[in-house]
């Protein structure tokens, strides 16, 4: 398990907190493709910054929960955790 | 005035998740069977709790019935919700090719009494024991009142008139008066009830301090309304939503029309206040009938509210002979919500669903666990009984005070 996020692990995030049902792999061909398109609403990826917060016990910047795409999501957490380690 | 007024709203759709069962056919049946449900609390973290009889929905199976992305964010009393909009839309074949193209033309409204208390206790539960953090953000919306009426709306595209009437239990008949002055003001359809769920921890502690709850311990004598045992009201979950229609665009489509919402009137007489309820029900009563123009006479059958505590049974006894005079107590009145308990909001929308198949069905179903009744009133006790019904009236009082009166006419009356 690393500590990069990944599209699999975002997959299984959007799973468990939206009831969205999505395969990563799709996201990552995809990369201009944005969470409206998988049914992810702006409350669903609230919680998943959320969980990842928790998890790694520190804030994430304040414009995460409106990052538009997944690969906007994935670029700002991870230069975040980066960053922070 | 004249021209609103011929707007007409007319039931089209019945959907039904009760107690007695989790669609409208299986609901209809026992009803009119007179089969009561009633049975003892066996929901998680409630078998301790001193409510030891209710209405419980079983088998209900929401994952079957409702996709993983509206159940993450809601609580049951909106998956019932969900579900039973689901069942009236289909009875009323009304599907997303009748309102794609018009979707500003179907509203949706719900009454609701308490909202999501189970989810709303999980969340809360995660605030205490492990910080704000851990609180999900659709806390922000799953235990709101409105979110039965938000979540049809959207899992249906219906982006007509919607809300939420939060009027005590009565509020269930003030959200089908609602639906009718929305099709009055012009829009053709509304996905309209209330379902609760109120059988989870925190709810069922929230209830206990009612002191009209029945706590006692047998299912067939908990709750007896118009008896010298009357001892409280049994409290139930689920509900029902109907599908209503402004009558002339359900005849087009060719939808059956089912019956019509002829006239409503609601009033306040204080929380508890029982002996008072006598003058706001009959007040409601009358100006139900006057909505309807109907004499009280015309009245073929009373859903009672029935709530089970002495002196508010005899205010409603009281409030039917002071609003329908003689025929008070010559009319049948019955209240089935004995056999399944009072969903709060829910309960006065299965009432009304009941009162639709009754006149369709030319039957009125009994009133369980009910036998010697200690009011000046003709209660159906032990079967069904057979008779010719075209004009119902159904009655619904809140703990805090709401009264209200719906009167439906059955589609065959010669004036519809």
């Amino acid at each position: 398990m690393t500590d990069r996020l990944t599209y699999t692990e975002l997959a299984v995030l959007m799973k468990k907190g939206a009831g969205v049902t999505v395969d990563p792999r799709d996201m990552e061909q995809r990369p201009g493709s944005a969470f409206d398109e998988y049914g992810l609403d702006s409350l669903g990826l609230l919680g998943i910054v959320g969980v990842l917060e928790n998890r790694h016990g520190r804030a994430l910047p304040a414009d995460a929960d409106r990052c538009k795409t997944p690969q906007e999501f994935l670029d700002l957490v991870n230069n975040s955790l980066m960053t922070g380690a | 005035m004249r021209t609103r007024k011929a707007r007409r709203t007319v039931v089209t759709g019945i959907g039904v998740v009760a107690p007695n069962g989790n669609n409208t056919e299986a609901f209809w049946k026992r009803t009119h069977e007179g089969m009561s449900v009633l049975d003892r609390v066996t929901r998680e973290g409630c078998e301790h709790l001193p409510l030891r009889v209710a209405g419980e929905v079983r088998g209900f199976e929401a994952v079957e019935l409702i996709e993983e992305r509206f159940l993450v964010q809601t609580d049951k009393f909106t998956h019932f919700a969900m579900a039973a909009a689901d069942i009236a839309l289909d009875d009323a074949r009304l599907g997303r090719a009748d309102y794609e193209n018009t979707p500003f033309d179907v509203g949706v409204v719900t009454a609701a009494g308490s909202g999501g208390g189970e989810f709303g206790q999980r969340e809360l539960q995660r605030l205490w024991g492990q910080g704000s953090t851990y609180v999900g953000p659709y806390q922000s919306i799953a235990w709101f009142y409105a979110a039965s009426t938000g979540q049809i709306s959207i899992r249906g595209g219906f982006k007509g008139p919607c809300a939420v009437v939060a009027s005590d239990e009565a509020g269930g008949l003030d959200a089908l008066a609602h639906a009718a002055r929305s099709i009055r003001g012009g829009t053709e359809a509304v996905v309209v009830g209330a379902a609760e769920a109120p059988l989870a921890p925190y709810s069922v502690v929230c209830q206990l301090g009612y002191e009209d709850l029945s706590t006692v311990e047998d299912p067939t004598r908990a709750y007896r309304p118009f008896t010298s045992d009357a001892c409280g009201f049994v409290p139930a979950e689920g509900g029902a939503m109907l599908v209503v229609e402004e009558e002339q665009s359900a005849r087009r489509r060719g939808a059956r029309v089912r019956a019509e919402i002829a006239g409503h009137a609601a009033t306040f007489t204080g929380a508890s206040r029982w002996e008072e309820s006598r003058e706001g029900l009959a007040q409601a009563i009358i100006g139900a009938l006057r909505e309807a123009d109907c004499a009280p006479d015309e009245i073929d059958v009373v859903f009672a509210d029935a709530l089970g505590v002495p002196a508010a049974d005899r205010a409603e006894a009281l409030a039917i002979a002071d609003a329908l005079g003689a025929h008070g107590k010559r009319v049948p009145v019955t209240a089935p919500k004995t056999g399944i308990g009072r969903a709060y909001c829910g309960a006065p929308v299965l009432d009304t669903a009941a009162a639709v198949l009754s006149m369709e069905n030319a039957l009125i179903p009994p009133t369980p666990n009910v036998f010697e009744v200690c009011h000046d009133l003709d209660v159906v006790t032990g079967c069904a009984r057979p008779a010719e019904l075209r004009t119902a009236l159904v009655l619904s009082r809140g703990l805090m005070g709401s009264n209200a009166a719906i009167v439906l006419r059955c589609s065959t009356d010669p004036r519809t």
